[in-house]
């Protein structure tokens, strides 16, 4: 009896050890699959909160995860209503600079805003398209993400 | 209280056996599974293409893009590759989450010598997400065995050893040096 309830408990005891190997140890040496589970997705590692109109400027912000960032030149905003409404070039913040293959380039990290003005005499935009495009600091880029989003109005 | 002990040590140590048993047994070891079949794609004269036509060679299938700065840097190792492995069964092909256009000006400052096709974008982020890339990042890129059943998958650049392993693994021995 104490004979076979030890041979139960080793026996279990085996299968938890290769149940802990098979959750824990890479599938292969020298593939990186796990970095495909760690990874966000694009909306998650760039979170676009809101466009939000005080008075005569518009504020575009975005929540940048940590371990990611967006590039300045892929940053693009155009007004889609009302009809006729048109933007500025967006006014952003300095960034970081750094270079790559591509040559040098400006990114940011953590939290990002951009200020938006609108021509005297053009309405002010409601909707927006906007664009912008990252990475991952893991090595991994994402195509560029174009979303519309209507604009709060602060003033009211 | 001894026997009570012995057994707990005894557990300990097949606990510990049991996970080297498993390391050893998986260490090299490759998930298996297999192309998802009619993922079409097109060539930059805008003829389709699918995965199927190269069934027969080892096909890494390298997903890339102009914009891309981790592929462009990607990129040579596997121009260099494709020349090395082409006589041993080795293709590559490099589907671009691009605009053509776009990709058709870098063909020459890289010297890609492998086939290169191109899709709209979202239908790209599907065949990849079929593919096994959730995240919709890249460089990604998946390893095909001749008989159509993906060995390897990887999101972010391979290094240059990781890479000549992996084909190395799967390629029928080179003619002796």
């Amino acid at each position: 009896m104490k004979t076979a309830a030890l041979s139960l408990a080793i026996g279990a005891a085996l299968l938890s050890g290769m149940a802990a190997a098979d959750g824990f140890w890479p599938q292969k040496d020298g593939a990186r699959n796990g970095a495909s589970r760690d990874l966000l997705k694009a909306d998650e590692a760039f979170r676009l909160i809101a466009a939000e109109r005080d008075g005569k400027v518009l504020k575009l912000s975005w929540d940048i995860a940590p371990g990611y960032y967006l590039y300045r030149k892929r940053i693009k905003v155009q007004a889609l209503a009302p009809a006729g409404a048109r933007l500025d070039a967006p006014q952003l913040p300095k960034g970081e600079m750094v270079q790559d293959e591509q040559g040098s380039a400006e990114i940011y990290h953590g939290s990002l805003q951009a200020d938006l003005h609108w021509p005297s005499g053009s309405a002010a935009p409601q909707r927006l398209q906007v664009s912008y495009q990252g990475c991952a600091e893991a090595g991994v880029c994402y195509p560029p993400q174009t979303r519309q989003i209507d604009v709060i109005d602060l003033s009211h | 209280m001894r026997s009570i002990i012995l057994i707990i040590v005894a557990c300990v140590i097949a606990a510990a056996a049991g996970y080297g048993f498993y390391r050893y047994a998986h260490e090299g070891a490759v998930a298996s599974e297999p192309l998802p079949t009619g993922l079409q794609l097109s060539g930059l004269d805008g003829k389709p293409h699918g995965f199927e036509e190269w069934r027969g060679k080892l096909l890494l299938v390298n997903f890339w893009a102009t914009w891309c700065t981790p592929c462009l840097h990607e990129i040579p190792q596997l121009v260099k590759l494709q020349k090395q492995y082409a006589a041993r069964g080795l293709q590559i092909i490099g589907p671009a989450v691009d605009d053509p256009d776009a990709v058709r000006s870098m063909l020459g400052p890289l010297g890609i010598n492998y086939p290169v096709l191109t899709g709209t974008p979202d239908s790209m982020i599907d065949i990849m997400e079929k593919l096994g890339n959730g995240p919709g990042g890249l460089p990604f890129s998946i390893l095909v065995s001749p008989d159509g059943l993906i060995l390897d998958r990887q999101l972010g650049e391979f290094t240059p050893a990781q890479l000549t392993k992996l084909i190395e693994q799967h390629l029928p021995p080179g003619p002796a040096q």
